[in-house]
């Protein structure tokens, strides 16, 4: 009683509402995947009654466990395939498209960086189908499958790592560029020897961002899927949960969560690692997002 | 020994900006030269320039008699110290200064001792393994000057290095880097809008305003005979009157409201509206009865007691305000607010300005003449 008088007297004393109301979403939405985790965990085959703690639907089910059940294996790998095949392709991609639209001066630079954000903003199923659409009628040499997927996976996560990156190009400036061009180094050697360093944290976090997004996409995963061997998790699960489901399934699930927690930790400490010391004159990895301008 | 910049009618332009508007200068081998000037007067342009981090839009740059106005940056034997110091932040001092030397594919073994002996001379030995971060200013600052002295470059630019510090070390690091360069005996190039700053390290000083040098010459000479209203005025000479001049050539006469004064320096050639000017510690106060040339009548305004001396602000009968610096002598003066006095400018102290027209900068009321 006195809490709520106390309250009404100076709102803007403690919000205590407000940590209330954060603390009831953190509950509401974390609660369903805890609840879904701990089912991975179950010893029967109900997802809705608790026997007893068993990792038999990661490891020891015979026919259904993650680990022999052909499917789910092989969506396992499918999603890492893609993911991989994204990182490995849509970072370097998108530091060199960075680098080009932050030093682009001139005509066109501010379109084309403003441009950079459509596929940040397109919706998903609007990217899918009209990837689908240009895979089908115009470059017809590209068949839907584990091909045209990785295409479409590439095409909207360069565009967080052109985001990112840029934003750290400008927060660090011309400066570094200047001094070393001072000193006697080429272009070439600048990038290579001041450039990237400075860059790395833009790219760990490009890379454990790109990863994140493929690993759990599927909007487009499935409009350029060709069935079979081109099943990836997320679409195993939803299709799984449409059916007759088993814990397996949310075996699964666990893992994919599992796996993007660990890379955006990743990401995460490898950005603070790597820009220790200049933490106090920047403001870190948001701040480095934020700082690009159009 | 090499060194020796040219700039021959250099000029530059963004937009519909003129940041550098035709500056002629002459940098001899070995010399401490300052550009100093306002904010905005184009003075890091020019650096820029001389860099190679802005191409010119007219103009030519000689280093040493050869034109590297198209020279990329990194194929210039000049270096620079950044304003900001722009040190690597992810490499240790060793590597700072070293990365110049590693880009000229210098041996391991001389790389050592050539960064060794430079973190000496700029007294940062001890601190090798340290990253930018963990620096103060002013270590970062000798850094910065580490890094680039040590590629013995023909000539060193520095922009403002001494901006970011506070007024005691820039103070102590003026006296160090003057002392450096006699020692190194390398071009400074030394941009700086602190008029202190400037008279007290170069050899020589472009004042500069608008995109153009309005006077180069010694400190003392700057200071001492200002040739523009601008120079008079940046150099916190406050002094400042309009009048006419009707004649003479050596001795120059002026029509002063409706006082005649004759004075002897500066442009004494001209004629029609000038301006004119003299020295806080030129002017003599002298009782109200005394007659004599160059006298005009005024009242003492205001007095401002700093220590050694005393600055009187007398409004003269013609309209204008002027200060007089009066020893400090242990006597008291006999100046009070509102008496009367007759103000004495001597012939050989009145100074005739140009007026280039460069905008001068606000009045600051009360201001210390230096
Ligand atoms: N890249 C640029 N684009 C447009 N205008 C510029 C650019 N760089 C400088 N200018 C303009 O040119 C003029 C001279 O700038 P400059 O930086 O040379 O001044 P400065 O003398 O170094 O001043 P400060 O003492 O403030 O550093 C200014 O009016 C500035 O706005
Ligand atoms: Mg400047």
């Amino acid at each position: 009683m006195t809490r709520i008088r106390g309250w009404l007297a100076n709102p803007w004393g403690r919000p205590r509402f407000l940590v209330l109301i954060t603390w009831g979403y953190i509950a509401w939405s974390i609660v369903p995947v805890l609840i879904a985790i701990q089912f991975a965990f179950n010893s029967s085959r109900s997802r809705t009654i608790w026997s007893g703690f068993s990792m038999r639907w990661f490891t020891w089910d015979p026919s259904d466990s993650v680990k022999n059940d052909p499917d789910l294996r092989h969506a396992l790998g499918q999603s890492f395939k893609l993911a991989g095949a994204d990182v490995l392709i849509a970072v370097p991609i998108g530091v060199l498209l960075a680098l080009g639209l932050a030093r682009w001066r001139g005509r066109g630079a501010g379109t084309s960086n403003f441009i950079m954000l459509f596929p940040l903003v397109t919706p998903e199923i609007v990217m899918g189908v009209s990837l689908l659409l240009v895979f089908t009628h115009i470059f017809t040499f590209i068949h839907t499958g584990t091909f045209a997927q990785v295409l479409g996976h590439i095409t909207f996560s360069i565009s967080y790592v052109v985001v990112i990156v840029r934003g750290r190009l400008f927060s660090i400036g011309r400066q570094y560029e200047e001094a070393a061009a001072d000193l006697g180094a080429s272009p070439a050697v600048a990038l290579y020897r001041v450039l990237l360093p400075l860059l790395t944290p833009a790219i760990v976090a490009g890379a454990a961002i790109t990863f994140a997004i493929s690993i759990d996409d599927f909007v487009i995963s499935q409009w350029l899927s060709s069935g079979g061997g081109t099943v990836t998790v997320p679409m195993l699960i939803y299709d799984a949960t449409r059916a007759a489901p088993l814990p397996s399934i949310n075996a699964i699930a666990t893992i994919m969560v599992l796996v993007t927690l660990l890379t955006v930790l990743v990401g995460f400490l490898a950005y603070r690692y790597f820009t220790r010391g200049e933490r106090a004159a920047g403001g870190g990895m948001v701040g480095d997002m934020a700082a690009f301008d159009i | 020994m090499a060194g020796e910049v040219t700039l021959v009618d250099l000029v530059k332009t963004f937009g519909d900006v003129t940041a550098v508007d035709g500056i002629n200068l002459e940098m001899p081998s070995g010399e401490f030269f300052s550009m100093l000037g306002p904010s905005g007067c184009g003075k890091t342009t020019t650096l820029r320039m001389i860099a190679g981090f802005e191409q010119p839009t007219d103009g030519r740059i000689l280093l040493d008699g050869n034109d590297m106005a198209y020279t990329p940056p990194h194929k210039r034997n000049v270096n620079t110290v950044f304003q900001s110091y722009a040190l690597f932040p992810h490499l240790n001092v060793t590597d700072n200064v070293a990365f110049g030397l590693r880009r000229q594919k210098v041996g391991k073994h001389e790389i050592r001792e050539r960064v060794a002996e430079t973190l000496e001379l700029v007294q940062l030995t001890g601190f090798e393994k340290r990253k930018p971060a963990q620096m103060s200013g002013g270590q970062q600052q000798r850094v910065a000057l580490a890094r680039a002295l040590v590629l013995k470059p023909a000539v060193l630019l520095l922009d403002e290095p001494l901006g970011a510090l506070d007024a005691k070390l820039r103070k102590a690091l003026q006296l160090e880097l003057k002392a450096l360069q006699q020692q190194v005996g390398i071009t400074f190039i030394y941009v700086t809008h602190d008029q202190e700053e400037a008279l007290t390290m170069s050899d020589r000083i472009a004042v500069m305003a608008d995109g153009r040098v309005e006077q180069v010459a010694p400190p003392q000479e700057v200071y001492e005979e200002p040739s523009t209203v601008f120079v008079a005025d940046f150099l916190g000479v406050s002094n400042l009157m309009d009048a006419e001049a009707v004649g003479g050539a050596n001795i120059c006469r002026l029509q002063v409201g409706d006082f005649e004064l004759d004075a002897t320096r500066g442009k004494t050639d001209a004629r029609g509206s000038v301006r004119v000017t003299i020295r806080p510690e030129r002017v003599h106060l002298e009782p109200q009865e005394s007659t004599g040339q160059n006298r005009i009548p005024g009242m003492v305004e205001r007095l401002v007691y700093l220590g050694n001396s005393v600055q009187v602000i007398v409004h003269l009968a013609v309209g204008a305000t002027i200060q007089a610096l009066v020893q400090n002598v242990g006597t008291e003066i006999p100046w009070k607010q509102g008496t009367a006095v007759q103000a004495h400018l001597p012939p050989d102290a009145l100074r005739v300005l140009e007026d280039t027209g460069a905008a001068l900068a606000p009045l600051d009321e009360g201001a210390v003449p230096a």
